[in-house]
């Protein structure tokens, strides 16, 4: 890990995804003022008072953006956590048991992956209602191909070798084996698809608040965008912050993604990938 | 490439196309509330209900609806807009021919722009023309879609009144023959760039590790210790380094469907992105079920050709 | 005569003559004939046929290709368009129209009174939301004992017709092109035959509609236009850039924020209309279902009432643009509008001294609880849900604000169209919305819905908060008979006294909109679908 942290991408990544992590954990002492009350006039400008200008409603924008990165690292952690989950659970099966086992967890990680992840999530809301829990649900069910196909990858070229032939033979039951031997190998290239990951659903959060399918009771960078396409010309601050908001969280994770993939395929060690 | 290995990769479309149909029907069952006001509409009369009912086999057990479900999309009858009040795939047949336009246009350029920055960051790696490379493609990855439509709107067109905002030829003067193509690319302009952009980090980012990886080969190496031309070990490099943009055009043609319903949207371009957004608006499930399965078998259509095209490029891989 | 007197004489007439011609015609300089006009339409009309629904879209896209028999001028009254004059018979029970005989179809075929009888017996009465509840039960029958005369014989004296005759309320399609056929699925909606002053000439769907100009259309001379263009343009900003690109030269609305930039923009004209032909004279009014126990009591609904700040909504939501609701009745039916009504006023302490009142005590936490309050167990929490258009988020931003305010919690819950017309007349599942209810020409067609007795059912936009007052329904029965306008005006001030008395609504603002359109065009009437029959553009 720290050797990926001397390139500057790695750097500038790690600092970015930080950064954003730690604001929205402290979301309430960064900016304690509600994001939905009005506390100032409509359309101020950056100002002392409100670092990133009032809405269109009087809002403070900061508060927004603060409170909006909460509600979408929020959505991406949860979905990880989904993912992840079947993801791993997938990948080990198919890597370890290999054979016909192995085939038909693949080809349906392929059907999977096929599916396109923002027209299900459109219908889904469109049939059920916006709601944060609907887009949890969705991208979560259809995120894990990525992190399946890695787990198995990398328990597929450990399962093979003598050391788990030798603890098998100590009696270690499969499941221990997989836990405490093979999975963490599998961790590194596992976090270079989760980070991309992460920072594909923070875009497609955005996306669906910005078309206005976005959960109406939770402030999101999304909605935020949504609401300012109508000032563009008038309050510049109300779609700038927003947007950059977004672009530099999935920056800052995306970076992370390289980096951590450096590291898990060095490529300027001789060594054919 | 023989023609076993065609045919099972064909043969391997149909689960994937029936794992699609089968997750559209699935979801319109378990969403709540009657099927039948998802696919008619909520102003229907009994007889259009009636219809629909029989249309779809609603009344009948779950089994034999989805074999309806599936006959009826295997001929081709998606079923029947309510507010269009026209059959589903007319409608989508109507549109789609505008976003093909324009995210093979947006392919084209994104390739051409990804394959130049990504051989120019793999050449100078590691030294600050890299990481400017790789951020600029990233940040281009990372702007929201509706932002940049609106600053190129803003900047590219009122700004300077070089390109027009809306639509795909120009309303006044009714242009023919090479004139007409004029026309519209001067429209296509600046939904294809902003397309691309978003786009771009992709195809940057797979040609930058390509060459690298191909540049790392024994066989670079030795042809390097050897003395041949940097120019030829690149080329070399480089026809290596396509083999990944070509297969992951399947994922660019779901990313750029995605970043054509808001782009078509601001610039009125009138495609199947804009088509989605209004049917959104008026929960016109039939079309926006019809745009799933559309989109799912593009991709997945795109897959096959891609793979294909990967074994007729590179004759070391088999899949036999 | 001598010299001096002449030219009195003389001046006399030609300052006559002016204040005769139309303003529009002297405020921009003279028409100049040809160019193409293209307008941004922010919805794909589906069909050209306005005659078979009340959908904004399709109206503001096929209007210019019909006419009524009547049309409407700047005052709302009604001009001759497709009957050049008419009588009224036995107090309003009859009403007689004499056509015009020099109108042909865009296909050459005469126009005659068989058309209108068609077009109102198979057609509008059929399809035409508004003109199918509103005529629909009242008229008897149609005669036509000649070519050129139409007689609409109602059940009782009826005093909307006039004003429900134009383009927008009944325009008239062709007997001979949808004869026989069903009127809803005709090929001929695509490619439409009119009488208006434009004829069609192509729809690219989801794209344009393309207009020519009608050379046999029967207002000689007019239209000046060789050509109309209609750009779908979903987006309202892109229609701003439109516009300032030069790209497209007229809009139908200018959303608030741009306003204030296009109006001091010498290269633009603007005009504000409360005429839209989806729906005119509009209102946007809360609706408290009457329903729900905690509604009941008209405390609660007064306290809700003067916890609004109206003035806060007219500025932030309509950027100033439009007037705050003095009477239940839109101030554009002036003939109908109540001054000087007794409206709730904004007073906070008031509506907090109301609902303590009631039995709505503040107590630990922000939301008030009930504490014996008629119809509510001790300790519910005075939470609300306020349902409405996602174009309307704003309005539910605000209310919950506001009446947060006074110890109410308030749900915004925004609905899709399709999804909230069923929500609320069908399941007549909410607590309180927002509805912008448009009055239209007459309050026979746009009011009366909202309250009467019999307008409680699944029909969309219908009297919403299911409110019971025999003595109103009585008087709007009187008011629909009563045709002399004199002698309506106290019959609808007495309903409006009524109505502000027992708050089954809350009127916020009345919302108009700008129009705008590039400086070397004009001629435009934004008072009507027709608004481009007399429009020109300098090259």
């Amino acid at each position: 890990m720290s050797s990926a942290l001397r390139t500057p991408g790695g750097v500038l990544g790690f600092t970015l995804t930080l950064l954003f992590i730690a604001l929205a954990l402290a979301a309430h002492i960064v900016a304690p003022t509600d994001p939905f009350a009005s506390v100032g006039s409509p359309l101020t400008p950056p100002s002392r008072a409100h670092t990133f200008g009032t809405d269109d409603l009087g809002r403070d924008v900061f508060s927004g953006i603060v409170h909006g990165t909460r509600t979408s690292l929020t959505v991406a952690f949860a979905v990880i956590a989904i993912a992840s989950g079947l993801g791993i659970a997938v990948g080990a099966v198919a890597g370890y048991r290999g054979g016909s086992v192995d085939d038909v967890l693949m080809r349906g990680t392929e059907v999977v992956q096929i599916v396109p992840r923002f027209f299900l999530a459109v219908i889904v809301i469109a049939l059920f209602g916006p709601g944060l829990d609907r887009v949890v649900f969705v991208l979560g069910l259809t995120s894990w191909p990525a992190i399946a196909r890695v787990v198995r990858a990398e328990t597929l070229s450990l399962a093979r070798r003598e050391f788990v032939d030798a603890v098998h033979a100590l009696g270690a039951r499969t499941p221990r084996i997989l836990v405490r031997h093979i999975l963490p190998n599998a961790i590194p290239t596992a976090l270079v698809v989760i980070s991309l990951n992460a920072a594909s659903v923070i875009l497609l959060e955005a996306g669906l608040g910005f078309i206005g399918l976005g959960d109406p009771r939770s402030i999101s960078l999304g909605y935020l965008a949504n609401n300012a396409q109508r000032f563009l010309r008038v309050a510049w601050w109300m779609t700038l912050f927003p947007g950059a908001a977004i672009a530099l969280a999935v920056l800052g994770l995306n970076l992370v993604g390289d980096a951590l993939s450096e590291l898990a395929n060095p490529r300027r060690s001789g060594r054919t990938a | 490439m023989s023609g076993r290995y065609l045919l099972r990769r064909l043969a391997q479309v149909v689960p994937a196309v029936a794992a699609i149909v089968i997750t559209a029907f699935v979801v319109i069952h378990v969403a709540p509330g009657d099927p039948v006001l998802a696919l008619a509409g909520q102003h229907g009369d009994a007889a259009y209900y009636a219809l629909i009912r029989a249309k779809f086999g609603l009344d009948r057990p779950l089994p034999e609806q989805l074999l309806v479900y599936v006959a009826n999309v295997v001929r081709g009858d998606l079923g029947v807009s309510y507010v269009h009040g026209r059959p589903v795939v007319a409608v989508v047949l109507e549109r789609l021919p505008a976003t093909l336009v324009l995210m093979t246009a947006a392919l084209i350029v994104s390739s051409i722009v990804g394959i130049t920055l990504g051989v120019t960051a793999a050449r100078r790696a590691d030294r600050p023309t890299d990481l400017i490379v790789r951020i600029a493609a990233l940040v281009g990855y990372a702007t929201p879609s509706f932002w940049l439509a609106q600053i190129a709107a803003l900047t590219l067109a009122l700004g300077t009144g070089w390109f027009p905002v809306q639509g795909i030829t120009d309303a006044r003067q009714a242009w023919t023959g090479w004139r007409y193509a004029a026309d519209v690319i001067h429209h296509l302009a600046l939904p294809t760039l902003v397309l691309a952009i978003n786009e771009l980090a992709l195809t940057t980012r797979l040609v930058r590790t390509g060459v690298l990886e191909a540049l790392a080969t024994d066989y670079v190496r030795t042809a390097r210790a050897k003395g041949l031309p940097e120019r030829s070990v690149v080329r070399h490099a480089f026809r290596n380094a396509l083999l990944p943009v070509v297969t992951v055009i399947g994922g660019r043609v779901g990313m750029l469907f995605t970043g054509a319903v808001l782009v078509e949207t601001v610039f009125a371009w009138p495609g199947l992105g804009q088509l989605l957004l209004s049917s959104i608006q008026t929960r016109d499930v039939p079309i926006l079920l019809a745009l799933f399965l559309l989109v799912s078998l593009a991709v997945i259509l795109t897959n096959v050709v891609t793979d294909l095209a990967y074994v007729w490029l590179d004759p070391r891989i088999r899949y036999e | 005569m001598h010299r001096g007197q002449r030219w009195i004489v003389l001046s006399a007439l030609v300052a006559s003559v002016t204040a005769v011609t139309p303003a529009w015609l002297h405020a921009q300089d003279t028409p100049t004939r040809g160019g193409t006009l293209v307008v941004a339409i922010s919805a794909d009309p589906g069909h050209l046929n306005p005659a078979i629904t009340t959908s904004g879209a399709t109206h503001t896209a096929a209007e210019l290709l019909y006419n009524g028999l009547l049309g409407r001028d700047e005052r709302g009254d009604a001009i001759p368009d497709l009957a050049e004059s008419w009588t009224i018979e036995q107090a309003g029970a009859v009403y007689r129209f004499r056509l015009r005989n020099d109108v042909t179809w865009h296909d050459g075929t005469r126009f005659t009174s068989a058309d209108v009888k068609y077009a109102f017996e198979e057609v509008l009465l059929k399809f035409h939301a508004r003109t199918k509840a509103s005529m629909g039960g009242a008229l008897a029958g149609i005669d036509t004992p000649d070519e050129r005369t139409v007689v609409f014989r109602f059940k009782q004296p009826y005093a909307p017709l006039l004003l429900q005759l134009d383009a927008t309320e009944a325009p008239i399609v062709a007997k001979h092109i949808y004869q026989g056929s069903d009127p809803q699925t005709n090929p001929a909606n695509a490619q439409p035959i009119g009488t208006g002053p434009f004829k069609f000439v192509s729809y690219r769907k989801g794209a344009e509609i393309r207009l020519a100009r009608n050379p046999g259309y029967f207002k000689k001379g007019l239209p000046y236009l060789d050509e109309l263009v209609m750009r779908v343009i979903p987006d309202p900003g892109t229609q701003v850039l439109a516009l300032e690109n030069g790209e497209v030269d007229f809009l139908w609305s200018v959303p608030g924020p741009d306003q204030t930039r296009l109006k001091s923009d010498s290269r633009f004209r603007t005009a504000q209309t409360s005429y839209h032909p989806g729906g005119s004279n509009c209102i946007m009014t809360v609706s408290f279902n009457l329903e729900r126990p905690f509604l009941k009591d008209v405390r609660v609904r007064r306290a809700i009432a003067q916890a609004l700040d109206r003035e806060a909504f007219l500025r932030q939501v309509l950027f100033g643009e439009g007037r705050v609701a003095t009477a239940p009745i839109s101030s554009e039916l002036s003939w109908a509008h109540a001054r000087g009504l007794s409206m709730p006023s904004f007073d906070r302490a008031e509506a907090e001294r109301l609902l303590d009142g009631v039995g709505w005590k503040k107590e630990r936490d922000t939301t008030r609880v009930a504490r014996g309050v008629a119809g509510v167990s001790d300790g519910a929490r005075l939470a609300i849900e306020f349902l409405h258009f996602p174009a309307f988020t704003k309005y539910g931003e605000l209310m919950r604000q506001q009446l947060g305010a006074v110890g109410i919690d308030v749900t915004p819950r925004p609905l899709e169209p399709a999804v909230f017309a069923p929500t609320v007349f069908k399941d007549r599942n909410f607590d309180t919305n927002v509805i912008s209810y448009c009055n239209g020409p007459d309050p026979e067609i746009g009011v009366r819905r909202m309250y009467h007795s019999s307008q409680i059912g699944p029909a969309p936009f219908t009297n919403a908060a299911a409110y019971r007052n025999e003595r109103v329904d009585t008087l709007f029965d009187l008011g629909g008979r009563t045709v002399e306008r004199d002698k309506r005006t106290p019959i609808y001030r007495q309903i409006q006294e009524i109505v502000v008395q027992d708050l089954p609504y809350y009127w916020l603002v009345e919302t108009p909109t700008t129009r705008a359109w590039s400086a070397r065009c004009g001629g435009f009437k934004e008072w009507t679908g027709l608004f481009a029959e007399a429009a020109f553009c300098k090259r």
